[in-house]
């Protein structure tokens, strides 16, 4: 009980924060909806292949925006890392809260931000042209949650231990482009060589890409969503297993 | 474990040592031995790097100590460092107030967080606000205030929950000499409604007006304890200072100053007299009325105390004033 009404309070608390500055929401938005907007039109001249079958191309990009916005969490950090260097943190350690309740109020916090994104984005596919169900979106949804749980996770880590926004900037921009091309979401995996897609199979967001896809086709008996959720989910929970770690044993300033 | 029963805080032998990437060991705390009363201003003195945050961190759970034992009101610190947090305060050097809200919302917050209903945690923030004299920027953005205002702040985040002991690291450092004394009014008031305080400090006048008892601290080692007074007697050295207006008074004087029992030593310089005594504040009266019984003119007189900073120095053989970190 103690444990969810700390979290509560706590979410609450950065909820308002956030609110109080609500053009991170847009600022987030802004890349893979211009993405949408002027990128995925060209896949449709490439040709009907496989690969991209002409007339899914919305079910196949969009996808991969979506997963690759709850990546972008990998940015959660920047919020945080004032926040260690304020006090803040220690304040919140040295009281009888939860440490748990502490990251769980500030993955919630972030993960509702990327909740609103993600909708967002669907819509402005939606109007200009993605075709899928219902079902698809909500389970997809889900998955971009368990996406964004994870990265958030590891932000806050490399910023317990970088203890400045240099540090944590050059880490995550280290990370974040071969996360995105070998996750295929510019273009599917499948075409790429067999080398190429021997090391994209390290990567479990490409495993999420991969089912977010099959969602959004219609492929629902498809093993590949499985496959996904699965993986994702272990991952999740490790990088909150550590995240709580180093929040405890964290050196306080 | 040995305590008395007023006892708030006993260490025995606290060690802290870091490790470093390339292998070399940082002793931070070295054997450090404590035994806090309830109720008291105990002062932790010493310079930058002397290892005093790193036991502040330790006896606020923040940080597991290498070695050693200690208890913080009546619980382990190994075993019970749960129990310890709901009952004692931490205002760290940074404050750890949210900048990103008003004084009210970010007192309602800390009472919720020791788990105080919504209703307590409004009473309680109302009244420390009026306590603190926050009243006229309670509802302002807390990035706004003032050093002073800040701190202040603080002191009262830390003190909402009403614990046993609360920790204040550096309080004052970097507030104009006002605040100061305005914060060290606050202190007192806390202390008078028995909580207990624990700070560090490197600043002498504090250590010596506010604290009640002291461990001087220096390279992770307590290196001189007591009170204030205390350990300036130790030094002994206290003297009246008397400039008579002749010498022939001066004489008369010296000859009258040689028979009293409290005169340790006398010392005449120029026309002045000086007086080796023990508790001179005491006796500066004392001093005055034989003098003036004698009909013995005098000029002026003064006390000469020895300071914190001259046991400093007979310890470690470094002024903390000449430290250049100060």
């Amino acid at each position: 009980m103690k444990f969810i009404q700390d979290t509560q309070i706590l979410f609450v608390r950065n909820f308002k924060k956030t609110l109080r500055e609500p053009l991170w929401l847009f600022i987030g938005i802004m890349q893979p909806a211009l993405y949408i907007l002027l990128y995925m039109p060209l896949l449709k001249n490439i040709g009907n292949t496989s690969a991209l079958p002409l007339g899914k191309i919305a079910q196949i990009f969009v996808p991969g925006m979506l997963i690759i916005m709850g990546v972008s969490s990998l940015f959660a950090g920047f919020g945080f890392i004032p926040e260690i260097r304020e006090g803040y943190i220690t304040r919140l350690l040295v009281t009888p809260v939860n440490r748990f309740a502490i990251l769980l109020a500030m993955v919630m916090d972030q993960l509702f931000t990327l909740l609103m994104q993600s909708v967002i984005l669907i819509f402005i596919a939606l109007l200009l042209g993605l075709r899928t169900s219902v079902i698809a979106v909500i389970l997809s949804l889900i998955l971009v949650i368990i996406v964004g749980a994870t990265t958030s996770c590891i932000s806050y880590i490399i910023s317990i231990s970088a203890r400045h926004e240099d540090g944590l900037a050059s880490t995550v921009n280290t990370l974040y482009l071969p996360i995105m091309l070998l996750s295929g979401i510019m273009l599917p995996i499948s075409l790429a060589p067999q080398w190429l897609k021997n090391i994209a199979g390290f990567n479990p967001f490409y495993y999420a890409v991969e089912a977010a896809r099959e969602l959004f086709l219609g492929n629902f008996t498809s093993f590949t969503i499985v496959k996904g959720f699965l993986i994702m989910s272990v991952f999740a929970a490790v990088a909150l297993w550590f995240a709580v770690r180093s929040l405890r044993k964290m050196a306080v300033m | 474990m040995v305590s008395s029963h007023s006892t708030i805080l006993y260490t025995k032998n606290l060690r802290k040592t870091f490790f470093t990437k390339d292998k070399k060991d940082v002793q931070a705390v070295k054997g450090v031995d404590l035994d806090v009363k309830k109720g008291q201003i105990f002062g932790f003195l010493g310079p930058n790097g002397a290892g005093k945050t790193t036991t502040l961190q330790m006896l606020t759970t923040l940080l597991t100590p290498t070695s050693g034992e200690a208890m913080v009101v009546n619980f382990d610190l190994k075993t019970q460092p749960q129990k310890i947090r709901e009952h004692i305060g931490y205002v760290s050097q940074s404050g750890g107030a949210d900048r990103t809200t008003n004084a009210i919302q970010d007192l309602i917050l800390q009472a919720m967080l020791y788990g105080l209903n919504l209703d307590t945690a409004q009473k309680r923030a109302k009244d420390l606000i009026d306590r603190f004299e926050l009243t006229e920027f309670a509802d302002r953005i807390i990035s706004s205030y003032s050093g002073g205002q800040r701190r202040r702040l603080d002191l009262a985040l830390g003190v909402i929950h009403e614990p046993d002991i609360i920790f204040l690291d550096e309080p004052t450092t970097g507030l104009d000499p006002q605040s100061r004394a305005r914060f060290w009014e606050e202190i007192r008031t806390i202390k008078d409604d028995g909580t207990t305080i624990f700070l560090t400090t490197h600043y002498l006048d504090e250590a010596d007006s506010l604290c009640d008892y002291l461990a001087i601290v220096d390279h992770g080692k307590i290196v001189a304890k007591g009170t204030p007074t205390a350990l300036k007697h130790k030094i002994g050295g206290e003297s009246i200072i008397v400039a008579m207006k002749d010498d022939k008074e001066l004489e008369k004087g010296k000859n009258l100053m040689e028979k009293q029992k409290f005169v340790e030593k006398i010392f005449v310089r120029e026309n002045k007299l000086y007086l080796f005594v023990k508790e001179g504040e005491k006796l500066l009266a004392d001093v005055l009325r034989l003098l003036d019984n004698e009909k013995i003119g005098l000029l002026t007189i003064e006390l000469s105390k020895p300071s914190l900073d001259d046991v400093f120095l007979q310890e470690t053989g470094r002024s903390l004033r000449e430290g250049g970190e100060l």
